[in-house]
C-alpha cells in the first residue's frame, strides 16, 4: 500500500503551504487532456477523483484493513478476490462485493474520519488531514465515507494509473461552481470507467446508512435520476455545457443510490455523457480484438440474444440450402465462429447427407499479430472433420466491410454453388460513412446469394438529433440490462455488461465516423433493402419454434418474447422488441 | 460356480437326503447382453440409478446404445444412422443426455419431446463441443460454457 502511495506521490512537485486557490500550472503541462484549467477539476470530480494526495494515506490505511479482512476470510466467494481476476469495470463489482462484505462483516466499524483541518497544505508529507476548499464543507469530500468496503483492485489500478494521469494535485482546487440540491449527498460518486484511462475512487453506499444526511427514498431518486439524465442530454443538445456538467455530477450521486439494472445503466450513461461533455473520446482500438471477442463470448453465454440470432439465421440458411450439394457461406461477422458449428451439425444430419460446405469469414485485423481468423478456421475444420462434413475455409481481414470486393471472394457459378451471406450486428456500423452501406449491398447483390440473413438491434439510434438518440438508447439499454438481471451473478454477467457499456459509450460520446453504433429499426432496414433490390424471405415456423424453445430454457425465460413481424423474428423483453432477425433474397429480376 | 450351486451340493451331502432341484441359478451379471437389453428400457432416472449399482453395471451402462434409446424413445420417426456417427463424434449419447437433454427436460418438464427439441439439443451440444476445442485459449481461467444457462443457478452471495 505504501508502495502505491509512493508511486502516486512521485510525479508531483512538492508544494507546501500553498493555499488551495493557487493552481499548479507547472504540472498541468503533463496533462493528457487539453482543457481549460478550471474544467480539469470538474472533470476529475465528475470522473470520481475525490481523493486528494493528502488523503491517500487514509485510503492506504483503509485498504490495508480491507486486505487483512479479506485475507482472514476463507470463503469461496471472497478468496476469489485475492487472485488475479480481470475487472474491467470496477463499479459493477461494487454492488456484488459490497453485499458480500456487508454480509461478512456487518459490524465493520466506520473508520474514524481524520480531523477536518483548514490547513490548506497538501502533500505535506504523510499528513492525513483533509483540506477544505474555500469554505466548502469538507464533508463532501472526506474519506470517512470510505469504510472497509474499499475495493482492493480498484485502488490498485488507481495507483498505477495515477502516474500516467498525473493530475491528482489538482484535486484540491475543486471549484464547485454548481450547487445542486443533492450536493448534500455524502456518498462519493462512482463513475465507471473502462480501460486504462482514469480510474475511480472507492464508493460507499454503506456510508449512507451511517451519515446524518441520507438519500432515503430510492424510488423517488430513481425518478430524479431519469430526469437528471434527460435534462443533461437536453443541456448538451442546447450546448449548455456548464449546466450539463452540473447535471452529470448530480447523476453520479443519484445513480449510486439505486441498485440493480437502473444503477448500472445510469452509471454507463453518466460516464458516456461525461466523456461527451469533456470531449474525451473512448480510446480507439484500445481493447484489442481478443478482448472484445472475449466480451462477446461472455455475452453469448449469459443471455439468449446472440444464441437467438445464430439459431434463427441458421434455420433460414438451412432451409435455403435444402437440396443443394455445394454450399458457400460468407460471414461478415466471423468473431469466434460460434454460429457455424450448429449449422454444420444440422447439415451433417440432414436427409441426403451433408453438402460440401465452404465458409468465408470476414473480420477486423487483430492487434497482436496472430492470425485470428485462421485459428477459428482451424477449429471449425476440426469440428467438420469430426462430423464428416467436407469443409473449405477462407478468412479475410478487412477494416471495414466496405473495403470488400466481390471478386476477392471467388464466387463460383450459381449452378455449382449456392451462396448465403450472413451479418450479425455488423451492418449498422457502415452507416457512419456515406456510401458504405450502398457499396456493401451492391457487393452482396453481385454475389447473388440465395439468402442474406441480417440480425440487427431493433431501435433507432441513428437519428440526427442527439437528444432523440439519447432517449431511445436509454430506453433500449435499460430494457436490455433489465433482462440481464435474471441471469445469475457471475463474471460472465459482468463482462456482458461491459460489452453493452462499450456500445453505450460509443453511442453517446462519439460523433461522426467514430460513432459506429448506429442502430436502426426493422422498418428502416426494410426500406433500405427494398430500395436496393432485396425482398424479404419469410422465416418459417421452424425458426419460431426453435427460438421459443431456446428462450424457455433461459432463466427468466418468462420475460423473453419471440414475435413475428412481416416474416422477421423479433426477440424482446416483455413488450419491447430488442433484436430482429430478417432474411432477404434478391428479386427475380436480378 | 454360483454360490447356490455349492450350497445345493452341500445339502446333497447331508444326511437327510433332500431332493433339491439342481437348477442352475441365473445370474444377470453373467449375461451382459441381456443386461443391456433390460437397461435400454429404463427411463432416465432409473437408468442413472442403475449405473450406480456396482462397477460392472456402471461399465455396462456406458454402452452408448442404451443412451441412444433413451434419447430417441419418444421421437418419431427414428433418426438416421448418420446422426449416430455425428453424435458419437461429438461425444456420444451419454454425454448428450447429461449435458443437454436432461437439463432441458428438467427445465421444461412438460415438454413434448419431438424432433425439434432434439435438434435444438443437438445444436447446443455441437456448440458445446466446439467451445471445448477452445479450452486454454481464453483469457479467463474458466473454460467457456455456453450451456451454463441450462444449469441451475448457484447463489454466490
Amino acid at each position: 500500500m505504501k508502495r502505491d502511495l509512493h508511486l502516486f506521490q512521485n510525479p508531483k512537485p512538492p508544494i507546501t503551504g500553498s493555499s488551495s486557490s493557487s493552481p499548479a500550472p507547472a504540472t498541468c503541462g503533463k496533462e493528457k487532456m487539453m482543457m481549460v484549467k478550471e474544467e480539469e477539476d470538474e472533470l476529475l470530480a465528475v470522473l470520481g477523483y475525490k481523493v486528494r494526495s493528502s488523503e491517500m494515506a487514509e485510503v492506504a490505511l483503509k485498504l490495508e484493513q480491507l486486505e487483512t479482512m479479506m485475507g482472514n476470510v476463507q470463503e469461496d466467494g471472497l478468496s476469489h478476490l485475492a487472485t488475479d481476476t480481470i475487472h474491467y469495470n470496477p463499479s459493477e463489482l461494487y454492488s456484488w462485493l459490497d453485499s458480500m462484505l456487508s454480509e461478512l462483516n456487518p459490524s465493520d466499524p466506520m473508520l474514524v474520519s481524520p480531523e477536518i483541518d483548514n490547513n490548506n497544505s497538501f502533500l505535506a508529507g504523510d499528513s492525513s488531514t483533509i483540506t477544505s476548499i474555500g469554505g466548502f464543507p469538507a464533508s463532501d469530500y472526506d474519506l470517512k465515507a470510505i469504510p472497509g468496503n474499499a475495493i482492493y483492485r480498484r485502488s490498485n489500478q488507481f495507483a498505477i494509473d495515477s502516474s500516467s494521469s498525473s493530475s491528482n494535485q489538482n484535486n484540491n482546487k475543486r471549484l464547485k461552481s454548481c450547487s445542486s440540491p443533492d450536493s448534500m449527498v455524502t456518498s462519493t460518486s462512482n463513475a465507471p470507467l473502462i480501460g486504462t484511462t482514469v480510474t475511480t475512487t472507492t464508493t460507499a453506499a454503506a456510508a449512507e446508512s451511517t451519515r446524518a444526511v441520507i438519500l432515503v427514498d430510492s424510488q423517488e431518486n430513481g425518478v430524479r435520476l431519469v430526469h437528471a439524465l434527460m435534462a443533461c442530454a437536453e443541456a448538451i443538445q442546447k450546448n449548455n455545457l456548464s449546466l450539463a456538467e452540473a447535471l452529470v455530477k448530480q447523476i453520479g450521486f443519484l445513480a449510486v443510490s439505486q441498485s440493480g439494472a437502473m444503477r448500472k445503466v445510469a452509471l454507463y450513461f453518466a460516464e458516456a455523457l461525461a466523456r461527451r461533455i469533456y470531449r474525451l473520446s473512448p480510446p480507439k482500438n484500445q481493447i484489442d480484438l481478443s478482448l472484445s471477442d472475449t466480451l462477446q463470448m461472455h455475452f453469448y453465454e449469459t443471455c439468449p440474444y446472440l444464441k437467438f440470432a445464430h439459431f434463427t439465421a441458421n434455420q433460414a440458411i438451412l432451409e435455403a440450402f435444402e437440396g443443394k450439394k455445394r454450399v458457400h457461406v460468407i460471414d461478415f461477422s466471423m468473431n469466434q465462429g460460434l454460429q457455424w458449428p450448429a449449422l454444420m451439425q444440422a447439415l451433417a444430419v440432414r436427409e441426403g447427407g451433408p453438402p460440401i460446405f465452404r465458409l468465408t469469414g470476414i473480420g477486423p485485423p487483430s492487434m497482436d499479430n496472430t492470425d485470428h481468423l485462421h485459428e477459428v478456421g482451424c477449429k471449425l475444420a476440426q469440428l467438420a472433420d469430426a462430423i464428416n462434413v467436407k469443409f473449405e475455409y477462407r478468412g479475410f481481414v478487412a477494416n471495414s466491410l466496405a473495403d470488400l470486393d466481390a471478386t476477392m471472394l471467388e464466387i463460383r457459378s450459381t449452378e455449382i454453388e449456392s451462396v448465403a451471406v450472413n451479418s450479425v450486428f455488423d451492418l449498422h456500423k457502415l452507416l457512419g460513412r456515406p456510401g458504405a452501406i450502398e457499396k456493401v449491398l451492391g457487393v452482396v447483390k453481385q454475389i447473388k446469394p440465395v439468402i442474406f440473413t441480417v440480425v440487427e438491434q431493433e431501435s433507432n439510434h441513428n437519428g440526427p438529433v442527439f437528444l432523440d438518440r439519447f432517449t431511445e438508447s436509454l430506453h433500449y439499454y435499460s430494457t436490455l440490462f433489465d433482462s440481464l438481471e435474471g441471469a445469475p451473478s457471475s463474471q460472465d454477467k459482468v463482462m456482458s455488461e461491459v460489452y453493452l457499456g462499450k456500445q453505450i459509450c460509443n453511442l453517446v460520446a462519439c460523433e461522426g465516423p467514430d460513432r459506429v453504433e448506429r442502430h436502426e429499426t426493422l422498418n428502416q432496414w426494410t426500406n433500405r433493402f427494398g430500395s436496393s433490390g432485396f425482398v424479404p424471405a419469410h422465416l418459417g415456423s421452424n425458426a419460431f419454434k426453435q427460438a421459443s424453445m431456446l428462450l424457455a430454457l433461459f432463466n427468466g425465460g418468462e420475460g423473453y418474447r419471440v414475435e413475428e413481424s412481416n416474416g422477421c423474428l423479433m426477440l424482446g423483453w416483455h413488450t419491447r422488441p430488442l433484436i430482429t432477425t430478417s432474411a432477404w433474397k434478391l428479386t427475380a429480376v436480378h | 460356480m454360483s454360490e447356490k450351486r455349492i450350497i445345493s451340493i452341500f445339502k446333497k451331502g447331508n444326511k437327510k437326503r433332500q431332493r433339491v432341484k439342481q437348477v442352475a441359478k441365473f445370474c444377470i451379471n453373467d449375461h451382459h447382453d441381456i443386461l443391456v437389453e433390460i437397461l435400454r428400457r429404463l427411463d432416465g432416472p432409473s437408468l442413472c440409478s442403475a449405473a450406480c449399482v456396482c462397477r460392472l453395471w456402471s461399465a455396462v451402462a456406458r454402452n452408448d446404445s442404451i443412451w441412444e434409446e433413451l434419447c430417441f424413445r419418444q421421437v418419431a420417426p427414428r433418426p438416421s444412422l448418420s446422426l449416430r456417427s455425428v453424435v458419437s463424434a461429438l461425444g456420444g449419447y451419454r454425454c448428450l443426455y447429461f449435458v443437454c437433454i436432461r437439463p432441458v427436460l428438467a427445465r421444461l418438464p412438460k415438454l413434448l419431446w419431438s424432433r425439434d427439441q432434439l435438434q435444438l439439443s443437438l445444436s447446443l451440444y455441437c456448440v458445446h463441443y466446439y467451445e471445448r476445442l477452445y479450452v486454454g485459449a481464453w483469457l479467463s481461467d474458466a473454460p467457456p460454457s455456453s450451456l451454463m444457462f441450462l444449469r441451475k443457478p448457484v447463489n454466490v452471495v
